[in-house]
């Protein structure tokens, strides 16, 4: 038990970090762990969790993901488009915009893999060219409402429990088995750790790589949609926070932004630990400008104190070639 | 026949006595290694071709003026951001910079010429400590930079939000003027312009110019020559805060308010001018003119879209599909250059 | 008077004694020789002299002053300056920046005084009868070699008095290690002191005055050149008899052939070369460095592209990466160079680099099974006797003996039979090196065909069953039975071609 909970300090202390967050939330707000009150920050948190499932495999592999914003707008108005405010089309739509994603994400993926663009540089560039196009296309004039259905999904509730929270979770297992369980996991630690090596190691580095953009393209879409459905419509700029909160989410859970460390678990404690911050505003009356102050030291904080571990670790090895 | 090894070492010495001739000049390497900031200077005279034949009055003092004046912003931004590039590094920090600049400017800037001289200082000294501050946090700490500079971005974004809310607040119209004011029939941002190339010209013949682009070249090797690593990251963000202030500074003159959110537009773009200008992400390679090309293009853009009379959306598709076409076109010739390297 | 004087000198790195009493002293005016086997704690020394290191105890007097520098910088300031073996060069600088670095001639302004710099740089280079480099040049764009040589250049324009050079001659081809040999005579004829670590007796002897010899982290003699003779070096640098060192050799090898090679070239360096690889055979690859044997073994592992024909058990094949090179029985696997940057994940586990290139072999249902994995772990490290406190520790913490039994169980898991090992035994401690030599023969008796490069020529001698010796990115000769020496290497390595 305490080997396991030595190999993944990190995200041990991001859920403890959680928890500490939660009571002081309580603290000041007493209604903050009311049933009701955890029920919506879950589903808020589920957002950015899905979103950073995405930018979780893009970092451990190494990379990172800029353009969610967009494939995560497009999807939305697209969506929004196609269906008219009918649920029946959706059983089309949903797929071929997912599979839309995926398809941006391919591109970031053979950009990065087979021409060698920089992540930064490729996936800035889809974020923009996709921003310009949607643009294009609705001429910014609004879309029409989201269908019932995904408005079920993401509002909705199953037994007691939001749907979402229960799409969540069913996403969180699938990351764990394929990050713990699977051949794909440990060929993209490998990658993340170093691509030479895992290239010499047989490791199908390429294929590894695209794949990751691809996961998160096909999150951000799904994210889109979802939210669309929560918020009843999709309007543009709608993406926007969630590459800061994806990005953040992923770094509080302790992963590397250099990659080959770093787990979904992780992750998902940072979403949780950025939507509680996010609860804390009303209950210590602090305006949105003291949040993003919040963010930033939470940020560097958690960094920190996993970068502190890593550099005596890796001083040692470094020391060792004396 | 046995022979010792220095017997054999010797005899190796005797065939092909040659005198041993200087190498020649590399002249395809040479010009390889500066295609991603010849395709920018080509990306240019293209754009402004285009430009140039669809509207009359483009190849005159005026266009240059006005051009400059829009530009400059994403210039002064792109100028901290190549110094950092350089380095190896990236700043996001810049866009909150910039932001809580033109809020500090907005709220404290008067008629009277010494207060905002003073503010003007602060907000310029500001930047720079902050910046140091980064390099200070990335060098103790010894975190990355992506991550420190996000966490920096969002404080000042706070910070500066708490200050001004909202856009508003009011920039005393003398400091406006400053941005067309004509000194020898040029604006002031084409001065500026000079200054700038001046400015880099010497920085990069200097030791601590010289430092950066080595520690980005090879950190290790940087290091094992016995320069400061923490040194060289507190000048670097130092100086990427002092002109992402400067940005600001200028910024306001052009929008004549402060704005706690303004500063974000500037963070990915002036990466992408530095990238399309031919400046490397890895570090140790670059050249201002190229950052600075580089920006001037990405503000040309607008204005050719708006002459081709199609939707102003199209810039931003126009600025990702020439980003891509830079990286590109470096990365061919890397890989050109790489295979002619022993 | 001594220039400098070392008492009781040591270093730890956490658990691991690094130099441990060690003592030296040596005059202005000598070329003072260190030798000692890789690990020995010679490179310790001199990063500790050089500034780049802070020893634990001990004392080091510089002029009978105390001397404890700081910082390499420190370090020049009392006059001494390293040449590394690790290039501190900046591949985009050009070679006078490199040279001058952080001591530029500057102007009024602050700026770096160009005319003044190429001017230094001429004299320097004239001064010391430099091979030819042209000071404006990038440095990526040299080779290993002329980067070596810039790297002395730099030493030199530090106006050391005491200049420390590790294996400086490792890198250079035979006319500019001649050339550096006189060198090192000139500056001590000049009143510097020289400290000069090489592996090769030859050198040694020819420039000399003085030696210490390093074993296990510890001085354990000092002489007089002329006073010692190399027998009695070799035995006081490895502790014991050298012969013990290498397994008997016993010819295994049948007549199938498990890697037959035709016309195959990469890039400049390897310009076709043919060979046949016997099952059983241990087939060894020499030649002065930098002829084509790195490519060779990249190329037929698939790291970089080649042309030309390869057949693996009579099978031909494609390789066009890694990846296709590592299919199980009838694939071929890599032992590489760089053991930290190629061959393992320092931050990651024992355990998951052994099992990195065969994850299918404990995949059931597209899961994977911890028990079969720890099986797998279990068969390797006790057949490598791979000393580690549990599977769990990371690579990046063990010995480098170590760390080259992770890489060969890493390979030897993936069950290929065609073994290409670069370098094996470089960085390895004694102990292990006679190991490593022992597993080949024990594979090669198995039936696995293992292709060997090594840079250190002895160790062809006297493990390889055969040997081809590149030259030119060709193979010059094939040497077999009595016809494998030293001396025969060399000649076909540097002199006519032979028929094979």
């Amino acid at each position: 038990m305490s080997a396991f909970l030595a190999r993944n300090r990190l995200i041990v202390l991001a859920y403890a970090g959680m928890v500490v967050l939660l009571l002081v939330t309580a603290l000041f707000s007493p209604g903050f762990l009311s049933v009701s009150n955890m029920r919506s920050t879950v589903v808020l948190a589920a957002f950015v969790g899905i979103v950073a499932l995405g930018q979780t495999f893009v970092i451990i592999g190494g990379g990172i993901d800029l353009s969610v914003p967009w494939v995560l707008n497009s999807a939305a108005i697209i969506m929004a488009l196609l269906c008219g405010g009918q649920d029946l089309p959706l059983v089309w739509v949903m797929p071929l915009l997912l599979a839309g994603g995926a398809f941006i994400g391919l591109i970031n993926g053979i950009g990065v893999a087979q021409f060698g663009v920089p992540p930064i540089i490729m996936t800035l560039a889809t974020n923009v060219i996709l921003q310009g196009l949607i643009l294009v296309l609705t001429g910014g004039s609004p879309t029409p409402s989201a269908p019932a259905l995904i408005q079920f999904l993401s509002v909705g509730r199953l037994g007691g429990f939001p749907v979402i929270a229960l799409i969540w979770l069913a996403l969180t297992l699938v990351a764990t088995l394929l990050l713990s369980k699977a051949a794909f996991g440990r060929h993209l630690y490998a990658l993340g750790t170093s691509a030479t090596v895992a290239e010499f190691s047989g490791v199908p580095t390429a294929r590894t790589t695209i794949l990751t953009y691809v996961i998160s393209g096909l999150a951000a879409a799904f994210a889109g949609m979802l939210l669309t459905g929560y918020s009843g419509q999709a309007y543009l700029g709608m993406g926007d926070a969630y590459l800061f909160t994806s990005i953040a989410a992923v770094a509080i859970g302790g992963a590397s932004i250099l990659g080959g460390s770093g787990h979904y678990l992780g992750t998902v404690a940072g979403a949780m630990v950025l939507t509680i911050l996010t609860g804390l505003l009303p209950a210590l009356n602090l305006s949105s400008g003291a949040l993003l102050i919040v963010y930033g030291a939470v940020i560097l904080l958690t960094v920190s104190i996993g970068s502190e571990t890593f550099a005596g670790l890796g001083g040692r090895l470094r020391r060792k070639e004396g | 026949m046995v022979m010792s090894v220095e017997q054999t070492v010797e005899m190796a010495q005797r065939p092909a006595e040659t005198k041993p001739t200087k190498p020649a000049i590399d002249w395809r390497g040479r010009l390889l290694d500066r295609a991603p900031f010849l395709v920018a200077c080509l990306m240019l005279a293209l754009i402004i071709g285009i430009y140039g034949s669809l509207q009359s009055g483009v190849f005159s003092l005026d266009e240059l003026n006005l051009d400059t004046a829009a530009a400059m912003t994403l210039m002064l931004a792109a100028t901290g951001q190549t110094i950092v590039l350089l380095r190896g590094g990236i700043d996001l920090s810049i866009g909150g910079m910039i932001s809580l600049g033109t809020v500090i400017a907005a709220t404290r800037f008067t008629d009277d010429a010494s207060t905002t001289a003073l503010w003007a200082l602060i907000i310029l000294a500001l930047g720079f400590l902050i910046g140091a501050l980064n390099g200070l946090l990335i060098s103790l700490l010894k975190l990355q930079p992506f991550l420190v500079t996000l966490a920096t971005w969002s404080i000042l974004n706070g910070v500066a939000m708490i200050i001004l809310p909202t856009d508003g607040g009011s920039i005393p119209s003398w400091w406006v003027g400053f941005a067309s004011a004509q000194p020898l029939g040029l604006t002031s941002p084409v001065w500026m312009l000079l200054v700038l190339l001046l400015f880099w010209w010497w920085f990069r013949a200097t030791r601590v110019g010289i430092a950066i682009q080595a520690t980005g070249s090879n950190e290790k090797s940087a290091f094992l020559s016995g320069v400061s690593i923490a040194r060289v990251n507190l000048v670097t963000y130092g100086l990427s805060g002092l002109f992402a202030a400067g940005a600001a500074l200028f910024l306001v003159t052009q929008t004549g308010a402060g704005s706690p959110t303004i500063g974000k537009d500037y963070i990915l773009p002036s990466v992408a001018a530095a990238v399309i200008g031919g400046v490397s992400l890895f570090g140790g390679r670059g050249h201002l003119a190229g950052t600075l090309i580089g920006a001037f293009v990405l503000t040309l853009i607008g204005n050719l879209v708006f002459v081709l009379h199609v939707s102003s959306y199209w810039q931003p598709v126009a600025s990702g599909v020439i980003l891509l076409l830079s990286v590109l076109a470096s990365s061919v010739a890397e890989k050109a250059a790489r295979n002619r390297v022993q | 008077m001594d220039l400098v004087t070392v008492n009781g000198l040591s270093k730890r790195y956490g658990g691991i004694v690094a130099l441990s009493e060690a003592t030296f002293s040596a005059r202005a005016g000598e070329v003072h020789a260190l030798l000692g086997e890789n690990g020995a704690g010679k490179s310790t020394f001199i990063q500790i002299l050089s500034g780049a290191v802070q020893h634990d105890g001990g004392s080091i007097l510089v002029d009978g002053q105390d001397y404890r520098p700081a910082n390499p910088d420190a370090a020049q300031a009392r006059g001494i300056a390293a040449v590394f073996q690790e290039l501190s060069l900046i591949p985009d600088l050009s070679v006078e920046q490199n040279i001058w670095f952080r001591h530029e001639p500057r102007t009024w302004l602050g700026t770096v005084n160009r005319t003044e710099m190429r001017r230094k740089t001429l004299a320097l280079l004239e001064k010391y009868n430099f091979p030819a480099l042209r000071p404006d040049q990038e440095l990526r764009r040299l080779t290993l070699a002329e980067r070596q040589i810039v790297e002395i250049a730099k030493g030199l324009a530090k106006d050391p008095r005491i200049l420390i050079l590790d294996e400086a001659t490792s890198a250079l081809p035979a006319r500019e290690a001649e050339w550096l040999l006189n060198l090192t005579r000139q500056l001590a004829a000049e009143g510097r002191l020289v400290i000069f670590i090489s592996h090769r007796m030859a050198e040694v002897r020819a420039i000399a005055d003085r030696l210490t010899i390093f074993r296990n982290g510890s001085t354990v003699a000092a002489h007089e050149a002329d006073a010692v003779s190399d027998n009695e070096i070799v035995t006081q640098m490895i502790g014991r008899h050298l012969d013990r060192l290498y397994p008997e050799r016993v010819s295994t090898a049948t007549d199938r052939i498990a890697l037959g090679v035709k016309g195959f070239s990469s890039g400049s360096r390897l310009s076709g070369v043919d060979f046949a690889l016997r099952e059983g055979e241990v087939l060894g690859v020499g030649g002065l460095q930098g002829h084509g044997q790195r490519e060779l073994f990249q190329a037929l592992f698939g790291a970089t592209k080649a042309s030309g024909s390869i057949e693996l058990w009579g099978k031909p094949v494609s390789i066009g990466n890694p990846r296709q090179a590592l299919t199980g029985k009838d694939g071929i696997a890599l032992v590489p160079e760089d053991r930290r940057g190629q061959g393992l994940l320092l931050t990651k586990s024992v355990r998951e680099n052994l099992t990195l290139s065969v994850i299918k072999r404990f995949t059931e249902n597209g899961l994977l099974s911890r028990q079969k994995e720890a099986a797998l772990v279990k068969e390797m490290v006790d057949f490598l006797r791979i000393k580690a406190g549990t599977s769990e520790q990371l690579a990046g913490t063990l010995s480098g003996g170590n760390q080259q039994k992770v890489i060969f169980g890493k390979m030897l898991l993936t069950q290929a039979r065609v073994l290409l090992l670069y370098d094996p035994t470089r960085g390895v401690d004694v102990g292990t090196k006679g190991e490593i030599f022992q597993l080949m023969r024990d594979l090669a008796a198995k039936g696995y065909a293992i292709l060997f490069h090594s840079s250190d020529m002895p160790e062809l001698v006297h493990v390889a069953d055969r040997v081809l010796v590149m030259r030119n990115g060709r193979i010059a000769a094939t040497l077999e039975g009595d016809h494998i020496s030293e001396e025969e290497i060399l000649r076909a390595a540097m002199l006519e071609t032979r028929a094979a």
